[in-house]
């Protein structure tokens, strides 16, 4: 709520700021920079491992990602075994409408991952830059049911709420991540902007219901698809730093945050998807 | 600490300083009291006025409610009594017995009594006084200095005073040598303010048509001051007029005031009920209303403030008077959607005190008091059948008495206890459907007791020495976990001649309750969280030594002090901690230690028709906090300024009446600019698959060191003119240009995202400079009927 609080009051100010013509551009000498390495990886069983490898830039250089090509990336099964991740950018995603997302290096077999599986990555480049990181990956938690609402509305103002509703283990410290797609659940529309995107943690509700509401925003004959992640607290923690982190740029009312990951000796996150899904038409 | 050991060194103190076989407490033959009380011509009683007897040397000042004791050689003496707003008066004398002697002061100036008149008298007591870090503000001098959106606020106005940052551009938080916003004590009228803004600090809790002086300590504490480690700002409402019924107020733009007062039973008491409402939601609506059926309508949401303050004062007789204060304010925020989503938000203090003075003899005077003080805020949404809330609260009850008792003309000795019980609501949620489904609620609360017991002692060694020494013995108990100290306060003042003296001081101080934000300004939903398990209370210790001077017949007083003042246990937050609703708020804490150091200079003129003051302060403050408790600490460990360090800070203020009806005012601010962070680096993020955020995800920038960037140097000149009308003069017309030559003062710096505009991707990043006011003028009309 205090993030609320200071958006609002940011944005406000923003706006004030912007009709009275008190915004103006400035000149900022920021000191040299050291970049480091990004690693962004999310495996998901049945799927081919891959992760994308960039590096960190200065603040006010170019908008081009920077990806390094000298970069070696092993993962390291749950049995020890190494598996290399080929350097092969797919740099037309950086292009792409369809929601795809760039990786810069891939395996070749689908994962295979069962839950309690411990995974390992290690990536290293020739400038002696050397990251690692380790993930779990966690049992996929059951969607309960999701239900709909209309509102008592007519025409174009008849909207229904969307809940979903699942169980939270008796094991304290997990966390959720639910999505809401519209339209049909095919690849494509389930890889494209959410309507719905939250995190949650159980902090509160230990091993207790979990219902999740929507405010009205979906129309009669939409198709929604809940996605429930079960995801570790790092990747929660990755969450809400980065959040943090943009919300501080310039804002008043905010505190600068570091970014908290799991990636060891450069920055990032590194997780295995473990998710249930349930979808429904609103009618 | 051992709570008897601690008592054993309070009455040490005592003994140290003269109180045991002093000579005879009883006057002798050839010396007398003078007792009484001091009081405004309208009967209001006026703390804080000196009286003196510049022959001698000596005088002495009223205390909380008035009363004054002064011991003098056996014959005649002139008397000066005066006090910041009201006209001097000499009295001859001739002192033959013990006696009381009522003075009535008249105010300076009009009907309206805007006019500040200190006589010398009151620079020669603050020259003499042992007491240094102390600026004593009348609400006449804030209300004829220009403000923003006309907007009269005393906490802005002490912003002026040397050693005192505000937080930003407009804003009411003081940080007071190195302090920070929370370390700052609030009272009225003995009360705890726990929050003193409205509208996320623009504005102070504080009616200026209520108040009838402050008095903001920095240093040097009296040993019935305790509770917070950077400062004391203490709020005195006035009384209301014993004589006659009074209507005053006042339109301005943003918001409305009227105060009622007068006698009560033919002036054996009196009574004063102010009022101040905001009225930004009646433009708001309607303007929602113009709005209302047009495509991309979206309402505004309501927004507003109000205070009311009321005062009553009862004599019971020659000893006893019964005071009464009580205090209601609000911010009310509320939002409906037509989607049928309700918000609302609301917070603010409420504060009651009922005090008792009894005077058992012209030497010795004693003050109880009951108060409750209780700050909370409340939100709440609906949508449909769903309804979620969230709270918080800190409520206290609190006893006290303090006593004054002047056994001879050399000593002044204060004692007294508080005891206060808290109550800290830190979170409560609730979450219900209506179909039962979903019915959730966490309530986190403790409970807290606090108490003190002070003595202190105010010896004049000699003509040229005197010495002020006390102690106050302090203890919080949270559940099972309890802490104690003792805080010894030292001053002293040496008088080279009647125009030079010089003074030092030291005192420690224990701050037990804390407030939880991890936010660069205060927010409303801030809470207090007591000192607990491995929460320990906040500590600071300060010494400062200063030279006053006495130039130009008396006219002008320049001191110059230099402070240091060091911090144990300062709490920060982990980033990214969990502050809401959070039954272990206790791992969320880090600690580390501060400390600032710095010199103050100020000039100040209180008589003539020009007065004013300039007040120049260089200052550092830093922060250290460790790797600790799983984290990196802040900045890794590394020594950091806070934001509010800022290396010069020069104020002008001068007020000048031009003739009876007319008052020219200006006040110039210059100061280096804030420290901010902003990221040197950046990476980008591109999520899960299914969360695309299109092909230019924002950035997400990398920080370094903690506000390592300074923003622009700050400076202001504000105008106002005070035109008094009517043939009373009861009424008037304040003009007040706030930012006169429209400076563009940097209030934060931002990285922002440049687009193209067609296909919309990133090209570019730019930095951006927001200030917050142009040059702003406001007109407010008040009146006295």
């Amino acid at each position: 709520m205090n993030y609320l609080l200071k958006s609002a009051a940011f944005l406000a100010i923003l706006a004030l700021a912007g009709c009275s013509n008190l915004q103006n551009d400035i000149d900022v000498p920021l000191p040299s920079y050291s970049s480091q390495l990004v690693v962004e990886c999310y495996l998901e069983p049945g799927k081919v491992p891959s992760l994308a490898v960039t590096t960190s830039v200065p603040y006010l250089s170019s908008v081009l990602p920077q990806v390094p090509s000298d970069v070696t990336v092993t993962l390291i099964m749950p049995n020890g075994t190494s598996v290399p991740l080929a350097y092969s950018p797919n740099f037309k995603a950086l292009t792409d409408t369809t929601g795809e997302k760039f990786h810069s290096h891939i395996g070749r077999d689908p994962l295979v991952a069962r839950p309690g599986d411990v995974f390992r990555l290690d990536v290293r480049d020739t400038k002696g830059r050397h990251a690692t990181s380790t993930t779990t990956y966690l049992a996929p938690i059951p969607i309960d049911s999701v239900e709909f609402k209309f509102n008592d509305k007519t025409g174009s103002e008849r909207k229904a709420y969307f809940l979903t509703n699942f169980r939270d283990p008796a094991t304290p410290g997990d966390c959720y991540r639910l999505q809401l797609h519209k339209g049909d659940p095919i690849p494509k529309n389930l890889i494209k902007s959410p309507e719905v995107d939250i995190s949650l943690e159980d902090r509160l509700l230990n091993g207790q219901n979990f219902t999740v509401g929507t405010s009205y925003r979906f129309n009669a004959n939409d198709s929604v698809t809940a996605t429930l992640y079960h995801t570790e607290y790092a990747f929660y923690r990755f969450r809400q730093s980065v959040r943090d982190a943009r919300n501080a740029n310039g804002n008043p009312f905010s505190q600068p945050s570091a970014i908290y990951g799991n990636v060891e000796g450069g920055v990032g996150i590194f997780a295995v998807l473990s998710a249930t899904r349930a979808t429904k038409v609103v009618k | 600490m051992v709570f008897s050991s601690s008592l054993r060194y309070l009455v040490l103190v005592l003994v140290l300083f003269g109180l045991g076989p002093h000579r005879s407490f009883a006057q002798n033959a050839s010396r007398f009291t003078l007792s009484g009380t001091v009081r405004g011509a309208r009967g209001e009683t006026l703390p804080g006025a000196s009286v003196a007897v510049p022959q001698l040397g000596t005088g002495t000042a009223a205390d909380s409610v008035g009363h004054f004791s002064l011991t003098l050689p056996a014959g005649r003496h002139q008397l000066v009594v005066a006090s910041i707003g009201y006209q001097q008066i000499t009295r001859d004398i001739n002192l033959t017995h013990s006696q009381r002697l009522n003075f009535s002061l008249e105010e300076g100036g009009n009907e309206l009594g805007e006019v500040v008149v200190e006589g010398a008298a009151t620079l020669q007591e603050k020259l003499k006084t042992t007491q240094m870090g102390v600026e004593h503000l009348s609400v006449r001098e804030a209300k004829l200095l220009p403000a923003l959106f006309g907007e009269v606020d005393i906490l802005k106005t002490l912003q002026l005073k040397p050693g005192v940052q505000s937080g930003g551009e407009g804003t009411s938080g003081l940080f007071v040598r190195g302090g920070s916003a929370d370390q700052n004590l609030f009272l009225v009228d003995n009360a705890v303010v726990y929050n003193p803004n409205h509208l996320f600090g623009l504005f102070s809790v504080f009616n200026s048509d209520a108040v009838q002086g402050v008095d903001l300590y920095k240093s040097g504490f009296p040993a019935q001051f305790g509770g917070r480690l950077s400062s004391v700002v203490d709020v005195k409402l006035r009384e209301g007029d014993r004589q006659h019924y009074v209507a005053t107020g006042g339109i301005g733009l943003i918001s409305s005031r009227l105060t009622y007062e007068g006698p009560i039973n033919k002036g054996k008491g009196s009574f004063i009920v102010s009022g101040r409402r905001t009225y930004f939601d009646i433009f708001t609506r309607a303007l929602n209303r113009a709005n209302e059926g047009k495509e991309d309508y979206s309402p505004i949401p309501d927004y507003y403030f109000y205070d009311m303050n009321a005062k009553a004062n009862y004599t019971l007789g020659d000893k006893d008077q019964v005071f009464f204060t009580g205090y209601l304010g609000r911010d009310v925020f509320g939002f409906s959607s037509t989607g049928g989503f309700n918000f609302n938000f609301n917070w603010g203090n409420t504060i009651g005190t009922l005090r008792w003075n009894h005077v058992f003899s012209p030497r010795l005077f004693l003050n109880t008091s009951v108060a409750v003080s209780d700050y909370h805020y409340s939100l709440t949404n609906r949508l449909d059948q769903f309804s979620f809330g969230l709270g918080s609260n800190i409520r206290d009850y609190t006893a006290r008495t303090d006593a004054e008792y002047t056994p001879n003309d050399r000593h002044l000795l204060k004692a007294g206890a508080t005891v206060t019980q808290h109550r800290f609501g830190v979170g409560r949620l609730d979450a219900n459907s209506g179909d039962g489904r979903v019915n959730f609620g966490s309530d986190v609360n403790y409970y807290g007791a606090e108490g003190a017991l002070y003595a202190s002692d105010n010896y004049k060694a000699t003509d040229k020495l005197q010495l002020e020494g006390g102690l106050r013995l302090t203890g919080f108990r949270s559940g099972s976990d309890q802490y104690g100290g003792l805080e010894p306060r030292a001053s002293a003042r040496y008088s080279l001649n009647e125009r030079t003296s010089f003074k030092a001081n030291y005192a420690l101080m224990y701050q037990y309750v804390h407030l939880v934000t991890n936010s660069g300004a205060t927010l409303p939903t801030d809470i207090w969280y007591p000192s607990r398990l491995s929460v320990k209370p906040q500590r600071s210790q300060q010494v400062s030594g200063g030279a006053s001077f006495l130039l130009g017949q008396g006219k002008y007083l320049l001191t110059n002090e230099v402070y240091y003042k060091w911090g144990q246990n300062q709490v920060d937050f982990k980033d990214g901690a969990q502050l809401f609703v959070n039954p272990e708020l206790d791992a969320e804490f880090i600690f580390g230690k501060s400390w600032a150091y710095g010199n103050e200079i100020y000039l100040e003129k209180k008589t003539g028709k020009t007065t004013g003051w300039i007040g120049y302060t260089l200052a550092w403050s830093w922060r250290n906090f460790q790797p600790q408790r799983g984290t990196t600490g802040i900045n890794n460990g590394q020594d950091f300024h806070p934001s509010y360090d800022r290396r010069h800070n020069l104020t002008v203020v001068l007020l000048h009446q031009l003739n009876p009806r007319v008052n020219l005012t200006a006040s110039f601010v210059f100061s280096s600019g804030n420290l901010t962070t902003l990221p040197l680096g950046r990476f980008g993020v591109q999520d899960i698959p299914g969360s695309s955020v299109g092909l230019d995800p924002r950035p997400v920038p990398i920080y370094p060191d903690r506000n390592s960037y300074q923003l622009i140097p700050y400076h202001r000149l504000d105008l106002g003119v005070v035109y008094k009308i009517g043939s009373r003069l009861n009424q008037d017309l304040t003009l007040s240009i706030y930012n006169a030559y429209n400076r563009r003062n940097a209030y934060f710096v931002f990285f922002e995202t440049q687009k193209d505009k067609i296909s919309g991707r990133t090209v570019g990043f730019a930095a951006k400079q927001v200030s917050l006011f142009p040059v702003i003028p406001s007109l407010t009309y008040n009146f006295r009927f």
